[in-house]
């Protein structure tokens, strides 16, 4: 695998074309498939740049909306007693650039593209609270990197000869599924020069998305089978029993 | 070796599953318990989210009971009409619990709901059951001490509806049955347990049915209340992970052999004893983890679609 990716990589700085455009990029895979035995994968994000410019990358999962719960001691017990609601956060989030962020562009501009994940934008589900914006906002990104869908900062991508750049990723067994974007920027001197959109796609194979998907469209004849496979198997392990 | 689990959406595995259901199966098998109470606990603290452990749960503990059942049948020993009683109780009871269940799921409090289950079921059982064995095993060592009545005459005898139970060999009221099945079907839904430690104490010291035929009886009506529940979970919730059940079923299945060979070697008051001791121990583990300061103390629910 990994040999494959480095051919990959090297027969692509290879091509002439990638000295023409300011920006030329590719992932290892436009796909990844969760099969039985899916623990996490890796991606390799690699291309070329025209001239000087800092590279930033953004891996961003499907858009979902969130609950941030809040436990307090109520009665000596620990209960959830307050939740903010958001809209529209992404359910993966990787950034990865070629010097620290804060660096390569101005606030605004990154707060824009949500380059870096101080700059995933928090927007409340209507009605909400606006109190402890930030405490929440802090608690959704710690709790998401404890997941290991979120980074809690910043990956590199390292460039070579100031004209190859690569960065890899890496996705959790518990990834989303969904269709992703992988998003290359180049910025020179804070400037936008050019950026690239790829999509990538995160979806159950095999036997995992036929069980997940007739768990919910066929709910009810999901359940009875469930129901058959426990009486079966009792009924088998209970004649087994008798004779040994 | 990884499986990915496709309802719980999460890596795990095979073996340290196995090894799971091979201890909850070896501890089932050794009392005579479909071991619902202590796998939900384990699939919880493995990492399995809460709903999916109870809901799966629920599944694991139908097969193991077919198991057991079965085997208690072919000595007589299930009291079909009384199953039949404490059924009609389940059906109302796990269907009113996965509504429950349901309605706290989406106001995010159905951790609290189970753990606080947990807590006080376990706890008043697992008390009561080491209570009474140890009295028991006092008793056998001072044989003048008076001994129980072997008919109690209790509030339960003045109900209307009165039928007789052939086998269990009781001439009482269809309510008091049909009302344990109705609470020990709340609290299957709720916590994903067969509810036979509840209803083997019940049956006993509330209707006063013989020991012999209370564990085969409550193992048969506990295979249709989980089935009921299994269904619900997953037609409402769509909760019962498949492939974790099948895993943990074939690990269960082996313990549960040992553990029926280890089982006739005790005395009955040992077996009480200890399987009290370890209802106390889990209650009061999952008491810890509500009163004990969280690392964290904010969560995130599961992310909804847009």
């Amino acid at each position: 695998m990994k040999a494959r990716i480095l051919a990959v990589f090297l027969a692509f700085c290879a091509t002439p074309a990638a000295a023409q455009a300011p920006l030329v990029a590719d992932i290892s895979s436009r796909e990844i498939a969760i099969t039985t035995g899916f623990a996490g994968a890796e991606l390799l994000l690699f291309g070329a740049v025209e001239g000087r410019g800092d590279i930033a990358v953004v891996v961003r999962g499907p858009r979902r909306s969130a609950t941030v719960r809040q436990k307090s001691r109520v009665g000596g017990v620990w209960v959830n007693t307050h939740s903010r609601e958001y809209l529209n956060l992404p359910a993966y989030y990787r950034a990865a650039a070629s010097r620290p962020i804060e660096r390569i562009a101005p606030r605004a501009v990154l707060d824009r593209y949500e380059i870096g994940e101080d700059h995933v934008q928090f927007a409340l589900a209507p009605g909400q609270s606006s109190d402890d914006f930030d405490t929440y906002r802090e608690a959704f990104l710690r709790n998401m990197a404890y997941l290991g869908l979120y980074a809690g900062g910043e990956g590199q991508v390292s460039v070579v000869d100031r004209r190859l750049f690569r960065t890899t990723v890496s996705f959790p067994a518990n990834v989303p599924t969904g269709l992703y974007g992988v998003e290359m920027y180049l910025f020179r001197d804070g400037r936008l020069i050019t950026r690239r959109t790829t999509p990538l796609v995160v979806r159950k194979v095999g036997l995992e998305s036929q069980i997940y998907d007739y768990a919910h469209e066929q709910a009810a004849t999901y359940g009875l089978i469930a129901i058959v496979v426990a009486l079966v198997a009792g009924w088998t392990a209970g004649a087994v029993f008798r004779r040994a | 070796m990884q499986v990915y689990l496709p309802i719980a959406e999460m890596s795990a595995n095979v073996f340290a599953l196995l090894a799971l259901g091979g201890a909850v199966g070896f501890l089932s098998g050794l009392f005579g318990v479909g071991g619902g109470f202590l796998m939900t606990p384990l699939l919880i603290f493995f990492g399995v989210p809460s709903a999916v452990a109870v809901a799966t749960g629920a599944n694991q503990v139908v097969a193991s009971s077919v198991s057991g059942a079965l085997a208690h049948w072919r000595h007589g020993n299930v009291d079909f009409k009384m199953g039949l009683m404490l059924l009609l109780g389940g059906a109302i009871g796990s269907t009113v619990g996965v509504s429950i269940f349901t309605m706290l799921r989406r106001l995010g409090q159905v951790d609290l709901l189970i753990q606080a289950s947990y807590v006080v079921f376990l706890g008043a059982i697992g008390a009561m059951m080491v209570i009474e064995s140890a009295r028991a095993w006092l008793r056998s060592r001072n044989p003048s001490a008076p001994r129980r009545k072997l008919h109690i005459h209790t509030w339960v005898h003045g109900l209307p509806l009165k039928m007789r139970f052939r086998r269990s060999k009781l001439y009482i009221s269809a309510i008091a049955p049909v009302s344990i099945g109705i609470f020990a079907g709340v609290m299957s839904a709720i916590m994903g347990v067969g509810g036979g430690f509840v209803m083997v104490p019940a049956m006993i010291y509330i209707l006063g049915m013989p020991t012999s035929v209370v564990i085969g009886t409550s193992l048969f009506q506990i295979i249709f209340v989980m089935a009921n529940v299994t269904f619900l979970q997953a037609y409402s919730n769509q909760t019962v992970d498949i492939v974790l059940a099948t895993i943990l079923l074939v690990g269960a299945v082996i313990g549960a052999q040992f553990g029926t060979v280890v089982g006739t070697r005790l005395k009955a008051e040992q077996l009480r004893a200890a399987l009290g001791l370890i209802v106390l121990l889990v209650g009061l583990r999952v008491a810890w983890e509500l009163v004990a300061t969280p690392p964290d103390v904010f969560s995130i629910a599961p992310l909804g679609l847009q």
